[in-house]
């Protein structure tokens, strides 16, 4: 009781609890950073990073994948897909004449990915997509296919789409190598936010 | 200050009251929030929030959207805790639709709904020490919660506007290398928690400006309807994860911390036990996780077909068109309430359906326009420094409060 009282009293005087408090930032200043010095230098996104849009060019004939069945412009919440249609003169199909999204009433959810039937539609890891104009953010057909080109072409955007390939068989099953807890492989330095 | 009136003689000094416009560009008010003070010296002697101003419309744009659709416009109510609300949306519309969730999928929005909380928790407390004055652990709570965000975007891609759970499950499986850096995380942040309490839990300045401040009684705090922490600083036991159990809480092991004297200290204090309770919850969930499906049979049905199928049969493609564009045919007519516990307080969704493959009817318990309700009675008769505890103790987001 007397201890309690004396400790108080000390703690009172002396800022004990203060200077415990600076001690901290002190041990703070002299550990590394954990801040990244954005413009110069640059975070990779994960894999599946929900980015500016990209319109997926088949690799088979350099064109367009869509089919023109307009799920994305149904599906989407914000309802800023606009998709303008006609008939091919030749093979009398269905093909996409007007693709456009308005990116600034976007709001990045990917369910445009997930309804498309043919994976046509993507969004990028291209997360620096402010402009000073709006007209540079409604994007048409052919500036979402040059994103392809810039972000995703080749093995990288195969890779990249299963993510967003969603609900795969593997979703209503259990598979093998499924993720779960392993007692040894935990404390993995390497997974994810290293060195924090 | 009240403006003076000097009388000829020059004796008798007469104040009148002022009123102040506090916010709703104000650092201070979380969001867009305006107070109106009416003020005698530095005492308020009255306080007015108006809201309103970060109204969106959800519930509406909710009865004009699918199901599905409707998910990312949860997102966007508490903008901080995005993955709570989209659990407790999809959770609600599953007990619409009489669809359950397996088992690995329930482990995995437990886990993402308590990462939440802890992420929200710590820009509370981040910015609550801020409004009062001690900034460093606003810098440091900071670098806990940009490993939790990291996590979000390595399962759903999106750092703060998830849109992860589906109805009947979540979007995709979460990965090995998640598992193990989230694994790590529950084991760090317990020290980093102590280093959080090092520096405001017992500094004189804190405890001055928290201790006695705003306090609200057990039975008051019933009255108003307050819910979450902002009950529990109060000594009101009551927590839906633990009186009406929804996902994988019933399974894990946690303490509901309770305040005693329902003051700003108090209030912290059951937030900084909260954020240790989530901790093991989610330290629980990952070594029990099971293998299993992350989708129910019936998510089919009413959410997509597989991807596989499309090609293959015909059924799966029309299924596949019609839920995308229509939304479930097959809902259910009926209404349904439900409650789950996000980091606020108590998110309820009512939904009324009709049938249709859209609810007829969204409506969103939201618990920080509740608990914009309660400022008058915190803030009245204190001092306008205390305004700034007050608004930060009872934790509001004025996304969820003005929808």
């Amino acid at each position: 009781m007397i201890n309690k009282k004396i400790k108080k009293i000390i703690d009172t005087i002396f800022f004990t609890e203060i200077i415990r408090g600076m001690a901290l930032t002190l041990k703070s200043f002299f550990s590394p950073a954990v801040t990244i010095q954005y413009p110069e230098e640059k975070r990779q996104p994960f894999p599946g990073f929900r980015g500016q849009h990209a319109f997926v060019r088949d690799e088979a004939t350099g064109k367009e994948k869509c089919i023109a069945c307009g799920l994305c412009g149904a599906v989407c919440p914000s309802k800023c897909i606009y998709i303008y249609t006609k008939e091919d003169p030749e093979t009398r199909k269905k093909v996409i004449d007007r693709y456009e999204i308005e990116l600034l009433r976007c709001v990045y959810c990917a369910l445009c990915v997930e309804a498309c039937p043919v994976g046509a539609v993507v969004l990028t890891e291209n997360y620096e997509y402010s402009e000073y104009t709006r007209d540079a953010l409604y994007m048409t057909k052919e500036k979402l296919m040059d994103n392809w080109d810039r972000f995703m072409a080749g093995e990288k955007g195969r890779e990249y789409f299963k993510k967003f390939w969603t609900p795969g068989k593997d979703s209503f099953r259990a598979y093998p190598g499924q993720p779960v807890f392993k007692r040894q492989g935990a404390g993995n330095k390497e997974a994810g936010a290293e060195g924090k | 200050m009240g403006e003076l009136e000097i009388e000829p003689e020059g004796k008798e000094i007469k104040t009148k009251e002022i009123s102040l416009s506090m916010g709703p560009q104000h650092p201070a008010t979380h969001g867009v929030l305006r107070l109106v003070l009416e003020l005698d010296g530095e005492t308020v002697v009255k306080c007015t929030p108006h809201v309103g101003y970060l109204h969106r419309g959800v519930e509406k744009l909710g009865e004009n959207r699918t199901y599905l659709s409707a998910l990312p416009l949860t997102d966007r109510l508490d903008y901080i805790s995005s993955m709570s609300n989209n659990v407790g949306y999809v959770n609600a519309v599953e007990k619409l639709f009489g669809i359950e969730a397996p088992e690995r999928a329930k482990y995995i929005r437990t886990i993402m709904s308590e990462m939440t909380r802890i992420s929200s928790h710590i820009i509370w407390l981040g910015t609550h020490a801020l409004d009062i004055g001690a900034m460093t652990v606003f810098l440091y709570s900071f670098r806990e919660r940009e490993w939790l965000l990291d996590l979000f975007e390595m399962t759903c891609g999106a750092r703060l506007t998830a849109s992860y759970p589906r109805i009947g499950g979540v979007r995709n499986d979460i990965s090995q290398q998640f598992l193990d850096s989230l694994y790590e995380f529950t084991q760090q942040f317990p020290g980093r928690l102590d280093e959080y309490e090092t520096l405001i839990d017992k500094n004189r300045i804190w405890l001055k400006r928290t201790k006695g401040i705003g306090v609200i009684s057990a039975a008051e705090a019933i009255n108003w309807g307050l819910t979450g922490a902002t009950l529990r600083g109060s000594g009101v036991n009551y927590d839906v994860r633990k009186a009406f159990p929804y996902d994988s809480y019933d399974k894990v092991e946690f303490d509901v911390p309770l305040g005693v004297h329902g003051d700003v200290y108090d209030r912290y204090r059951c937030r900084m036990e909260e954020l240790r309770q989530s901790n093991r919850i989610i330290k629980q969930c990952i070594e029990q996780l099971p293998p299993g499906p992350i989708l129910s049979p019936d998510a089919a049905k009413f959410v997509l077909p597989p991807k596989e199928d499309l090609f293959k049969s015909m059924e799966s493609l029309i299924h596949h068109f019609v839920l995308m564009t229509k939304g479930p045919l097959t809902a259910p007519p009926g209404e349904i309430y439900s409650a789950s516990e996000v980091p606020k307080g108590e998110l309820g969704f009512y939904i009324v359906s009709d049938g249709t493959g859209t609810p007829y009817r969204m409506r969103v318990r939201a618990p920080s326009f509740v608990h914009a309700s309660v400022l008058p009675r915190l803030c009245e008769g204190g001092l306008i420094a205390d305004v700034i505890a007050n608004i930060g103790t009872i934790d509001i987001v004025l996304g969820e409060c003005d929808r």
